[in-house]
């Protein structure tokens, strides 16, 4: 039984990934769980600089989510890749780096540095909503993404995977720029902008305002848009949104995902690549499949026809 | 980010509920089987948990260590039901599994020798004291314990402390139990009246955290909080439970981790709500001397 993705050109051992702002640099689940179960990892956001993020309350559980305004607080590019690197080479897993930037030179530089030994591929964040500058307002302006996503693929020769926002109209436009800019793979999506209200006191329960939402109740947002995308590019789409067993995972696969992200999943158990691992496994078993590969892009219809078509 | 010298990881896995014990109101002590809890949590460490029996709430939610009996690979949790979370732990039968990682983030660490230890908790705060308490005596340090609350309903974990070993001064807001007033009164007084050195432990409200490190920095005597913002993973990789934290070398102040770095902190060493920097104080603590 094969459980092995090709993915922009990388060999992926599994297609489970741990979604970025929600695995750390890895390390930090070092002896929790076996690194080398998963496909890949990828980092927590990094710029050019060590970032203090938000103010708190940061965090705030709503229904079957979690709501966060991080503002990506982190290490810096530098740190990640002295200190974070080389404990990371002692795991069989590939490695992303979650690229971010206020400006195109920035993200460009980020991209060079990170570009070092033991890095497998880029993640481009041009959809942080928790941040004045950079993030989400690249990632909503098909110009700018198309500016940040050819800088950052003029400066290394990784694979280039930028990670879509799913607060805007039609995701297959931003979809079909970042491919038209040199892009390998789409990661789709990153958190949906939402607001939650502390009635008592009248104020906005995160010291942001608003937060980007995740966990199983943008599953089937999430879903439709990752779909998308996988409609309307040639490149590979890796499915991230609320991810939780092998069902989730599967769901993102048959609608044409190459890989998924486990992301929200992460904080509610360490354990969750294990059990989703034996689920994709079980369910290969029990529809006599030998290759995981067999399932991507499976989607049907109950009536035969393409799904998304116009109502009979 | 862990250094290549953190000690052990906390483990993961799913607990069974061996014991459980109703107290008044909405307090209750559940008991769970977990070996590497059992055998290596240390006071002021946590555990990141949840009910297996519901979806609802998503996230685990972290407990303080309250005792731990190795031999039987179990420890106990001292829970009060304030939400679903919570509710669906307290519901669990026999058996039950509840997924359980730890134990987690930064213990509380001795005193000197010739120091008396001072526990003051507020309200569901005493939780990791019934396991400090065992700790200190066992390292033959000496402790009194500070216990307040609103009201005497509050002040539910009294039994731990019936030995007498360390004493225990109980105050409520209303009167209904010991002194009347807020536990730092009562504190305040002890350290008035001490012969000796002693250094200052305190889990509760941050309001009475900031009260008990206020006094503590007033008559000079080193305090460690345990401090209990929203966490998410238990592990930092969330970044919700960021404290701002400003240690002597740092220039300024830095968000750290509550569940990694902490949650038990050098009192002084916590910038409180609506201050810039801790420097100043100390500052202003070593002229007053």
């Amino acid at each position: 039984m094969r459980l092995g993705v090709d993915l922009a050109g990388l060999r992926l051992k599994n297609p489970l990934i741990a979604a970025s702002g929600t695995f750390g640099y890895g390390v930090e689940y070092e002896g929790i769980l076996d690194l080398s179960l998963l496909g890949g990892i990828v980092s927590k956001g990094l710029y050019l600089e060590p970032r203090d993020g938000c103010p708190v309350p940061r965090i705030v559980e709503t229904p079957s989510g979690l709501l966060n305004a991080i503002g990506l607080q982190g290490v810096g590019i530098r740190a990640f890749v002295k200190d974070v690197l080389p404990r990371l080479a002692r795991h069989d897993t590939a490695v992303f780096v979650n690229v971010c930037g206020d400006t195109v030179e920035e993200y460009a530089e980020v991209a060079r540095i990170a570009d070092a030994p033991g890095v497998a591929a880029l993640e481009v964040n041009i959809s942080c909503p928790n941040v004045k500058k950079g993030g989400m307002a690249f990632g909503g302006d098909p110009r700018m993404t198309h500016e940040v996503v050819s800088a950052v693929r003029r400066v290394t020769r990784l694979p280039v995977v930028p990670k879509l926002s799913p607060n805007v109209a039609d995701v297959t436009v931003f979809a079909k720029v970042c491919e038209e800019a040199g892009a390998d793979a789409l990661s789709c999506i990153n958190t949906l902008l939402g607001l939650a209200v502390d009635v008592e006191r009248r104020v906005p329960r995160l010291a942001f305002g608003t937060g980007g939402l995740s966990g199983p109740a943008i599953r089937p947002v999430a879903l439709r848009m990752a779909w998308q995308a996988a409609r309307a590019v040639r490149i590979p789409v890796i499915g991230i949104g609320g991810i939780t067993t092998a069902e989730d995972a599967l769901e993102f696969l048959i609608a044409g995902c190459r890989a998924v992200q486990i992301g929200t999943a992460n904080f509610v158990d360490p354990g969750v690549y294990e059990r989703v691992l034996e689920g994709l496994a079980a369910y290969l078993r029990r529809h006599a499949l030998e290759d995981i590969g067999d399932v991507i892009g499976t989607l049907r219809s109950p009536s035969g026809d393409e799904p998304g078509g116009p109502c009979a | 980010m862990p250094t290549a010298t953190s000690p052990p990881a906390p483990v993961n896995r799913d607990v069974p509920l061996v014991g459980r014990q109703a107290l008044e109101g909405p307090y209750v002590l559940l008991t769970f089987r977990h070996p590497e809890v059992a055998g290596r949590a240390r006071a002021g460490q946590f555990v990141m948990i949840k009910a297996g029996t519901v979806a609802e709430p998503l996230l685990r939610r972290p407990f303080s260590v309250m005792s731990v009996t190795p031999r039987d690979d179990t420890f106990t949790l001292f829970l009060k039901v304030v939400g679903p979370g919570s509710r669906a732990l307290a519901d669990l039968r026999s058996a039950d599994t509840a997924g359980c990682l730890g134990p987690l983030g930064r213990p509380f660490t001795l005193p000197p020798e010739d120091h008396e230890a001072l526990l003051v908790a507020g309200g569901y705060g005493i939780a990791p004291f019934v396991l400090f308490s065992e700790e200190l005596r066992r390292a033959g340090r000496r402790s009194r314990v500070f216990y307040g609350g609103r009201t005497a309903a509050d002040l539910q974990l009294r039994a731990p402390f019936d030995s007498g070993e360390a004493p225990l001064a109980c105050s409520t807001e209303d009167g209904s139990l010991g002194h009347c007033g807020r536990v730092t009164e009562p504190l305040s007084t002890h350290l008035d009246r001490r012969g000796g050195p002693a250094t200052i432990y305190a889990c509760g409200p941050d309001a009475m955290l900031h009260a008990v490190a206020a006094l503590a920095a007033e008559r000079g005597v080193s305090a460690q909080v345990s401090l209990d913002p929203w966490m998410g993973c238990g592990v930092g990789t969330c970044l919700g439970c960021v404290v701002r934290i400003q240690r002597s070398e740092d220039p300024r102040a830095k968000y750290r981790c509550a569940c990694t770095e902490g949650p038990v902190f050098d009192s002084r060493d916590v910038l409180w709500p609506g201050e810039v920097s801790s420097r100043a104080r100390r500052e202003s603590a070593a002229v007053r001397g």
